[in-house]
């Protein structure tokens, strides 16, 4: 084998190895939706026209987007004239996302609903795809741009009514003040931003943010919120309450102050079973008060209502934010902490979809 | 990519005590690291206590042990970009597989250590037998990683067994476990480079490829071998995150790629190839990770971290790579009166 053949099949062999690692969820066909349809009740969001449908992540590899991915081939089975039901996962990576965007437009498919993680840097693309015709969605992350020019509609979450219900929350549990730890996603995050502004607004001078502010960053990583609560917990003698957008991320951390001699303070947070069973299993050595609000899964529900309704000529609902319930009180009887050890640590039992579903989309 | 280093190919020229002599880069890592634990405690004594020591020496375990396998990559001229592919593809087998069982940690940490291997000479192949571009090779090698990752996980985490957590994320005598098995994975390494003849032929190679082909060595062997040496130590930082962390990320390996090259380039380890020094590369690892946990007391800007990593990887090259005597020459000379032309 010649020095230069030896070269060409090795840049083959590697571009091979490349691609089949990229590619593997790039696009995770979905089964076809008609077998689950239940053809019995057409909502009214589902018009008569026959549509295909696309839905794509900017970074899917994670139970949330799972269950969330799920819970959107569920919903569009529900309306008989989605034909077709594409996926693409854009794996963190904004230039596959708005590859990916892209793709769908020539794929020929109708209506669109996006997670657009990467935010504006995604909007060029969904303004191309509003613009030849198809119906887009983004939802959750804020793209920016308007609806109407840049996309059809935006179906964000409330955020600031999740940071309203901690507040109150927090007032009445901790009512002589306290000094509060945020812990929030990537630097810069809106969703993390919209919480801290909700919930200074709510709370009085007598309740202090304690280290970074608007939030500490923690990338919604377990390894790391754990490395960065061990700093909090050496410099922040008083720790009252933490507050955190992802509460699954905070049990590999909570031990940290059991471990250090200290009570685990009040949490207010969103749920997860690993989170409820970890309040559940510490209650008897290391209680503490926590309240949850739903983690929104269902958020793209909403976001596949509006397009499927503009894309089929349905009836849009009338709502276009999502609200997250409190869905956990450990103070209040009636919102009781819901823990199934039977189930996976990573479900959402807020969730529309059951639990017990949920266990068994692991890929 | 160059073979030799202005330093490594003397490594058998030195006379016996040389070999026991500190090197420039145990030097400077170890001072600066002793100076760093120092001002950490004058300027911000929580930084150094119990607890903030107990979050930071973990991570710094995995670190330098990522750092080691590195090393043995760069070491032989080459580079390793599926450190994260092989970090995260670990903590997903050793986690998922088991799924809390603990009956199955054994045989899920033995399917982990294959595909290590499996990985190991995938990169070694295409680099030493075919001829790629390191970082292409590995590039590839990293996505295959993924793949399988999310073939196994679809990226959903799961919580660690009671036995991993107990053993990677217990503590002896109140040290962190995962600092007993970077002690352990040092001396491997250490023993296996300097004091076994298969181990000296590894160095040999990296430091002079031509002398030792001359000798007849075999070098596509042993480059090929780094890489699976270097996953293997990938697989064991992977195991210890996944009982650090009890419900770790799918991507946990991310945040390892960019510090453990910084680890070695530190050490002084040099990017060109030549020796390896494995203890300034771990000592590097703990500098790097308690400035961190150093900049994160003091309440800094999370953005310092990656600057921090980017500012050790300068330095180091700058100062074990760069030859400072004759960039400054110019400048030390200007004053000699130059010769008037006739």
């Amino acid at each position: 084998m010649t020095p230069r053949s030896t070269i060409v099949i090795g840049s083959i062999a590697a571009a091979v190895a490349l691609v089949g690692g990229c590619s593997s969820s790039s696009q995770n066909a979905a089964p076809a939706v008609r077998d689950a349809a239940a053809p019995q009740q057409i909502p009214s969001w589902c018009g008569p026209k026959p549509i295909k449908f696309g839905l794509l992540d900017g970074n899917g590899g994670n139970s949330w987007r799972l269950v969330a991915t799920a819970t959107g081939m569920e919903e569009t089975a529900k309306c008989p004239s989605v034909k077709s039901f594409r996926y693409a996962d854009g794996q963190g990576n904004t230039l596959k996302a708005i590859s990916d965007i892209k793709g769908m437009v020539a794929a020929g498919v109708d209506a669109m609903v996006v997670f657009p993680d990467a935010g504006k840097a995604v909007l060029p693309a969904l303004t191309a795809a509003h613009q030849e015709g198809v119906v887009t969605v983004p939802y959750r992350v804020d793209p920016g741009g308007q609806a109407g020019v840049n996309y059809d509609e935006w179906i964000g979450d409330d955020f600031a009514n999740d940071a309203h219900n901690w507040a109150a929350w927090i007032k009445k549990n901790v009512p002589k003040g306290a000094n509060i730890l945020f812990l929030g996603g990537p630097a810069g995050s809106s969703q993390s931003t919209t919480e801290y502004e909700a919930l200074a607004g709510d709370l009085g001078s007598d309740y202090r943010f304690i280290g970074q502010t608007p939030f500490q960053p923690t990338n919604w990583d377990p390894t790391l919120t754990q490395q960065l609560l061990t700093a909090d917990i050496a410099k922040y003698p008083k720790i009252d309450v933490i507050v955190s957008d992802f509460g699954p991320t905070l049990v590999s951390a909570l031990p940290l102050f059991t471990k250090s001699g200290r009570p685990i303070p009040a949490l207010a947070t969103s749920d997860g079973n690993s989170l409820s069973c970890f309040w559940a299993d510490s209650q008897k050595s290391d209680p503490f008060k926590m309240i949850t609000v739903a983690t929104g899964n269902d958020n793209v529900r909403l976001a596949i209502q509006h397009a499927v309704a503009l894309a089929t000529g349905g009836r849009p609902p009338a709502e276009k934010a999502f609200k997250g319930p409190v869905f956990e009180d450990s103070t209040d009887p009636a919102k009781p902490v819901q823990c199934r050890h039977d189930l996976p640590p990573d479900t959402y039992l807020s969730a529309t979809m059951p639990g017990d579903q949920q266990a068994k989309l692991d890929g | 990519m160059s073979t030799t280093h202005p330093r490594s190919d003397r490594i058998d020229e030195k006379p016996r005590f040389a070999r026991v002599s500190l090197s420039k880069g145990l030097t400077t890592v170890g001072a600066s690291t002793v100076l760093l634990f120092l001002v950490s405690a004058v300027v911000e004594p929580a930084s150094v206590s119990f607890t903030s020591l107990s979050g930071m020496l973990p991570v710094a375990a995995v670190l330098a042990i990522a750092g080691l396998g590195q090393m043995l990559v760069v070491q032989q001229g080459g580079i390793d970009l599926s450190v994260a592919g092989g970090i995260s593809l670990a903590v997903v087998m050793v986690t998922h597989i088991p799924n809390g069982n603990g009956s199955l940690l054994v045989p899920a940490i033995a399917l982990a250590l294959a595909f290590a291997v499996v990985a190991g000479l995938l990169s070694g192949v295409l680099i030493a037998a075919l001829g790629l571009n390191p970082i292409i090779a590995t590039l590839g090698t990293n996505a295959v990683l993924y793949g399988v990752n999310l073939a196994i996980s679809s990226g959903r985490p799961r919580t660690t067994t009671d036995l991993l957590a107990r053993i990677g994320g217990g503590s002896t005598l109140g040290i962190p476990n995962s600092v007993f098995f970077a002690v352990a994975a040092l001396i491997v390494v250490a023993v296996f480079v300097k004091r076994t003849v298969a181990g000296r032929r590894f160095e040999a190679i990296g430091a002079n490829r031509r002398m030792a082909r001359a000798a007849g060595l075999r070098i596509r062997l042993h480059q090929s071998l780094a890489y699976v040496w270097a996953q293997l130590l990938y697989c064991l930082a992977g195991i210890l995150i996944a009982g650090i962390t009890s419900m770790p990320s799918a991507y946990a390996g991310d945040n390892y790629l960019l510090p453990s090259i910084a680890a070695v380039v530190l050490g002084g380890t040099s990017l060109l190839g030549g020796r390896g020094f494995a203890l300034p590369t771990v000592i590097a690892a703990v500098f790097l990770q308690q400035l961190i946990q150093f900049v994160s007391v003091l309440g800094v800007s999370s953005a310092i971290s990656p600057l921090v990593q980017a500012a050790a990887l300068a330095v180091g090259i700058s100062l074990y790579t760069l030859n400072w005597g004759a960039i400054l020459t110019p400048f030390t000379t200007r004053s000699t009166p130059a010769a008037a032309p006739a």
